[in-house]
């Protein structure tokens, strides 16, 4: 059983009205070494300073341990979390050692005096740091790389559990910016600090953290370098093309900046087959759109997605995936002009694809719209994966399970069973996964194309 | 491909990691035999600090007697020391002096050098106060809104015909606390937004507050003839002097000063802390929003004490602080109470030199640590171009 040390419990922040971010949630185990990636001004920073609790977010909340940041005294929240800021100065001529020693104020009185265990966390974290020789020295007065480890130490005498870091190798050459990162794989590795940093630099992140977590206005990519580095995510977050690949004689991946010559290439649209830009659009819902929106933003494929209910569990992924979103009020049934959207929306589509989301009185509407548009001979994908409930489950378009299935999630007294058997008499076909979905949509489209 | 160097290279963890750690010990040998040259600065500044907090005491004795033997009518120091020593009941040394010395010096002398003192020990601790908490050096106890808010205090109490008495002080005493508190509590709406009071609206609101406090007073002296006729009176308090009439009005101040001066010393840590920032000092677990409307309210406190005894004095709280911290560097710890000692030393010496250069006239003492304070000020601001960093 893991230790969740952090938990950020979908987190909704803006610093206007409008939200940065919504419903974000990301949990961090004990031991963990992550690193937070994305462009500029996508609220990489701001996570972090909700995960200090500096900032306390609008919805959510976050969880130390278990406790709300929020209910937590700032003195308890300083002993197990420490914040190494991206700037760190003072007027002052404080001596390195003075500065160090400001560390233990979450452990000394209100008169500051060091005890003896507050003058070893200090020596430790000197030494830990390698800046022990310059502990007589003035803060001030040193370099930027002596000036980061200085400031790591005074996050290392708090002896934190979690240590956050905020762009740790900006404004260091590459020797500190290494030795930086080496210092905070150590202290991951020996001492089981867990460390979470936003990072610039993707080939410094992927070469020092094992979990990359990629983030752009809410997380597009959690998981090792290798699943988070992925060529079509890379692009659609930085918006420019990218080359990944493991160097020669190397262990680690590699992101390369475009050449001109690839940046040339990527202008014309490189997917295998040139075929027209499918037009799709997409009914869900309650996260049951999810993995077939990143299955077809992976493949390249544009969609247009609804109606969903603002605050959805799939409304966030699909405001980032869609090229569409028709959106209703939160809980809310759906509304005769946002109906007409869909209308709209169906009649431009080459095909559209029915997730297996819950069917209320809310969003009959939708099925019946779908219905209208498949007997209008609108190619139609009903996307059922076959759950472990039904493991007999083939293929066969009538098998009664899946439409069992459908039973068991139609809760408008069979008028939504209904509509499904109508889809499936009006020609609409089953897909077993995404994949199997995106097959099919890719038949669905050609014919009708040939056909047009 | 060219770029597979350097990832080579940094294939290579172990060593990697060696010559990292190799060429930290190198320089850290280098930088430790560097450090032995020119001795590391935390040993000198405790060295000193040991010195300097003695020195200090010493000082200010020896200051108060001397400040106390001169005057129109000279008396000895040994006579004043045995003097205030028979006054404790504990000693009995003859008596050389008429009973006309024993009233100068209780009565008058020593409550005015006591009163000097105290104004001192006051203006520099709130000057450290507020440096610590707007993180600038080259802040001032008066900067947010407190000179102008007890000037104009002074002005109406000038103002006004009768004459009253508040807790033993005169109403232009009284008026030039009510006024530096009503300025700071202005000041402080005025830059409090949703809870929190950051310090750049804490400066525009003290600019503003300044600005307007400051026409109201030069409308009032501008329209009412009867403060003209007593112009002189009114520059004689805004320019600063101590005037204090009896022990009562020193033991007043005396208690107001002395505990904000305790309570100041218990902020020692936060303000450490605070010299990272706000956002820095929060990760080191201090309530930063609690803290500051604290701070503020204990040094406008021991401002405006100094202010009813004594006027407006300048740069004390700017020339003192920042003296010690060139000597024993910026620790609060240290800085708070040698800057009690030392604020209290420099004003001493500074009403003595007011009281006895052009003797038997005064000069103004606002005038005179003006002369110090100003030059040290640009010699400041010169310097904090190469040496701090905002």
């Amino acid at each position: 059983m893991v230790n969740t040390l952090l938990q950020l419990e979908s987190i909704t922040f803006g610093y206007t009205d409008q939200p940065l971010f919504a419903g974000v949630n990301l949990a961090l185990a004990a031991g963990d070494m992550a690193a937070l990636l994305g462009p500029n001004g996508t609220g990489k920073t701001t996570l972090l300073m909700l995960a200090t609790g500096a900032l306390h977010p609008q919805r959510g909340r976050v969880m130390l341990n278990g406790h709300d940041l929020r209910s937590l005294p700032r003195r308890t929240i300083a002993r197990q979390i420490a914040v190494v800021p991206q700037t760190f100065a003072t007027p002052f001529a404080f001596t390195v050692r003075e500065l160090v020693g400001l560390g233990r104020t979450p452990y000394t009185s209100f008169l500051g005096t060091e005890k003896a265990a507050d003058r070893q966390a200090i020596e430790e974290a000197l030494e830990a740091t390698g800046v022990a020789a310059l502990a007589g020295r003035i803060f001030n007065e040193l370099s930027g790389g002596e000036k980061q480890r200085v400031a790591l130490a005074l996050a290392l005498a708090q002896q934190p559990k979690l240590l956050l870091l905020d762009e740790p190798t900006a404004h260091l050459d590459l020797k500190y910016q290494i030795g930086v990162l080496e210092l905070a794989q150590h202290l991951n590795r020996e001492r089981g600090i867990t460390i979470f940093a936003t990072m610039h630099d993707l080939n410094l992140a992927a070469r020092y953290f094992p979990r990359l977590i990629l983030f752009q206005r809410g997380i597009v990519a959690d998981g090792p370098p290798v699943e988070a580095l992925q060529g079509r995510l890379l692009r659609r977050v930085y918006e420019v093309p990218v080359e990944i690949g493991i160097l020669h004689g190397a262990e680690h991946l590699s992101i390369l900046p475009p050449t001109s010559s690839s940046r040339e290439q990527h202008t014309v649209p490189e997917h295998e087959p040139k075929q027209p830009h499918p037009a799709i659009h997409v009914i869900g819902g309650g996260g049951s759109a999810a993995i077939l929106m990143r299955g077809l933003a992976d493949a390249d494929i544009p969609f247009s997605i609804g109606a969903l209910n603002l605050g959805d569990s799939d409304h966030a992924l699909a405001q980032r995936l869609a090229a569409e979103v028709i959106s209703e009020q939160p809980y809310a049934p759906i509304a005769s002009e946002t109906a007409e959207r869909v209308r709209a929306a169906l009649r431009q589509a080459q095909a559209q694809i029915i997730c297996p989301t819950l069917i209320g009185p809310g969003n009959l509407v939708l099925l019946r719209l779908a219905l209208e548009a498949a007997q209008e001979k609108l190619p139609a994908i009903l996307l059922e994966p076959s759950s472990a409930a039904f493991p007999e489950s083939t293929h066969l378009p009538e098998n009664p399970s899946t439409l069992a299935r459908i039973a068991a999630r139609d809760y408008t007294n069979g008028e939504g069973l209904a509509i499904y058997t109508a889809l499936l008499s009006a020609g609409a076909q089953i897909a077993k996964d995404v994949p199997a979905a995106i097959d099919l949509l890719r038949a669905a489209v050609n014919s009708s194309h040939v056909a047009r | 491909m060219q770029t597979t160097r350097p990832t080579d290279s940094a294939e290579q963890p172990t060593p990697l990691l060696q010559t990292l750690a190799g060429s930290e010990q190198a320089a850290a040998l280098s930088q430790k035999n560097a450090a032995l040259a020119d001795e590391s600065a935390s040993r000198r500044r405790w060295k000193r600090a040991v010195i300097v907090l003695p020195i200090l005491c010493v000082g200010l004795l020896i200051a108060l007697v001397l400040a106390t033997t001169i005057g129109s009518v000279p008396i000895s120091a040994a006579e004043i020391v045995k003097m205030t020593l028979n006054s404790t009941g504990l000693f009995h040394f003859r008596r050389t002096w008429g009973d006309a010395d024993e009233i100068i010096i209780f009565q008058l002398r020593l409550p005015h050098v006591i009163g000097a003192a105290l104004v001192g020990a006051a203006l520099a601790v709130g000057g450290v106060l507020f440096q610590g908490l707007l993180r600038n050096p080259l802040a001032d106890p008066y900067l947010i809104g407190i000179s102008a808010g007890s000037g104009l205090g002074i002005t109406i109490g000038f103002a006004l015909p009768a004459s009253l008495l508040f807790f033993g002080f005169g109403q232009i005493a009284a008026f030039a606390f009510v006024g530096a508190i009503v300025a700071v509590v202005l000041v402080y709406w005025l830059a409090r937004v949703g809870g929190r009071t950051p310090v750049v609206s804490l400066l525009l609101a003290g600019m503003v507050v300044t600005a307007l406090m400051n026409a109201i007073q030069a409308l009032l002296l501008y329209l009412y003839p009867g403060l003209q006729l007593r112009l002189r009176s009114v520059i004689g308090w805004l320019w600063g002097g101590i005037a204090v009439q009896d022990w009562g009005q020193v033991g007043t101040a005396a208690l107001l000063i002395l505990s904000g001066i305790l309570l100041a010393l218990s902020f020692s840590s936060t303000l450490n802390a605070l010299a990272l920032g706000e956002e820095g000092a929060t990760y080191l677990g201090v309530n930063v929003e609690r803290q500051k409307t604290l701070l503020i309210a204990v040094a406008s406190l021991l401002t405006a004490a100094a202010v009813t005894i004594a006027g407006l004095v300048g740069f004390v709280g700017l020339v003192v602080p920042h003296a010690l911290r060139l000597v024993i560097g910026p620790g609060h710890r240290l800085l708070l109470p040698a800057s009690a000692l030392g604020g209290a030393l420099f004003l001493v010496i500074a009403d003595l030199l007011a009281r006895s250069l052009i003797a038997p006239s005064e000069l103004p003492l606002g005038v005179l640590t003006a002369l110090v304070g100003g030059p040290f000020f640009l010699y400041l601001l010169r310097r904090s171009g190469r040496d701090y960093r905002w």
